[in-house]
């Protein structure tokens, strides 16, 4: 075989197997997105930020809702003090007017 | 140094949070028909005081700045359904303590079955240092013991703020309303 033959069977077009696009795109996918854009990091990343901010967010709304509370009886306390004054005041006031 | 030390000692009292043991007088709720038991100190105190100051209109900083100098806040209240099931005795250790802590009887009124005393604490330095009432009926005592830079005319004030009802406005109003139904 001369050596024009053996360049053009080397340099013959041959047809591409049927899944070669699909597998070229595939590995250009992989290329493409970094490790921190991918699904699971995604989501791990997000699971993160849920576990940090949810905690603090509860405590929060529980310290709220014992302040609150906190001041209802604090009001109620200061209520009955007031109430018990007041009728005490108004006990010395008809025992004072009973005296001639 | 001995002499700085006694004295640290035995001003402890006067100024801690209250250490009378209110399991004494806890007891009489097994007997009564409504009972209120409210206990308010330290970080407790704070967080309502916190929470009151963290609004922003002119009664919840006038409350605020009367109920930061408090220490503690107790109340207990009972109500029986028939007589007998509390006696004197029952309140004798509170009024012991008070004693003990030099705390100033300024009102003791009594009036048919009805006996009301009122105590105050005054400071070294004159300054108040708390008030407490002793409320007894046949069929209801009543509790007040309030620690803290407070006197009995901050508390008149605190009525009609925050909530807490202008008790002395409720009975002029009763009185004016009682004519009009009346008629």
């Amino acid at each position: 075989m001369s050596i024009e033959d053996q360049l053009r069977s080397a340099l013959r077009r041959e047809p591409a197997p049927p899944d070669f696009a699909a597998s070229v795109l595939a590995g250009t996918r992989r290329i493409a997105s970094p490790f921190w854009r991918r699904p699971v990091t995604l989501a791990l990343a997000a699971s993160l930020l849920l576990a940090a901010l949810i905690p603090p967010a509860i405590s929060e709304h529980r310290r709220r809702q014992r302040a609150e509370e906190a001041e209802a009886q604090l009001v109620t306390a200061l209520t009955i003090a007031e109430t018990q004054l007041e009728r005490v005041s108004a006990t010395i006031q008809r025992n004072t007017r009973r005296i001639p | 140094m001995k002499n700085t030390l006694i004295l640290l000692v035995a001003a402890v009292p006067l100024f801690a949070a209250s250490d009378f043991d209110f399991k004494q007088l806890d007891r009489l709720a097994a007997n009564a028909k409504e009972s209120t038991n409210i206990t308010l100190e330290g970080p407790v105190l704070k967080m309502a005081s916190g929470f009151i100051g963290s609004k922003k209109d002119k009664d919840s900083a006038a409350v605020k700045s009367l109920i930061d100098g408090l220490k503690g806040v107790y109340i207990r209240s009972f109500e029986f359904d028939e007589k007998g099931k509390y006696t004197e005795a029952d309140l004798d250790p509170l009024r012991a303590y008070l004693d003990a802590q030099h705390w100033t009887k300024i009102v003791d009124v009594k009036q048919s079955k009805e006996a009301s005393t009122v105590y105050v604490l005054t400071l070294p330095d004159s300054k108040p240092g708390g008030i407490a009432i002793i409320s007894a009926e046949p069929r209801e005592v009543t509790v007040v013991l309030i620690e803290g830079a407070i006197d009995i005319n901050d508390i008149g004030k605190l009525g009609g703020r925050m909530g807490i009802p202008d008790v002395a406005l409720l009975d002029q109003m009763k009185k004016k309303e009682k004519p009009a139904k009346d008629q």
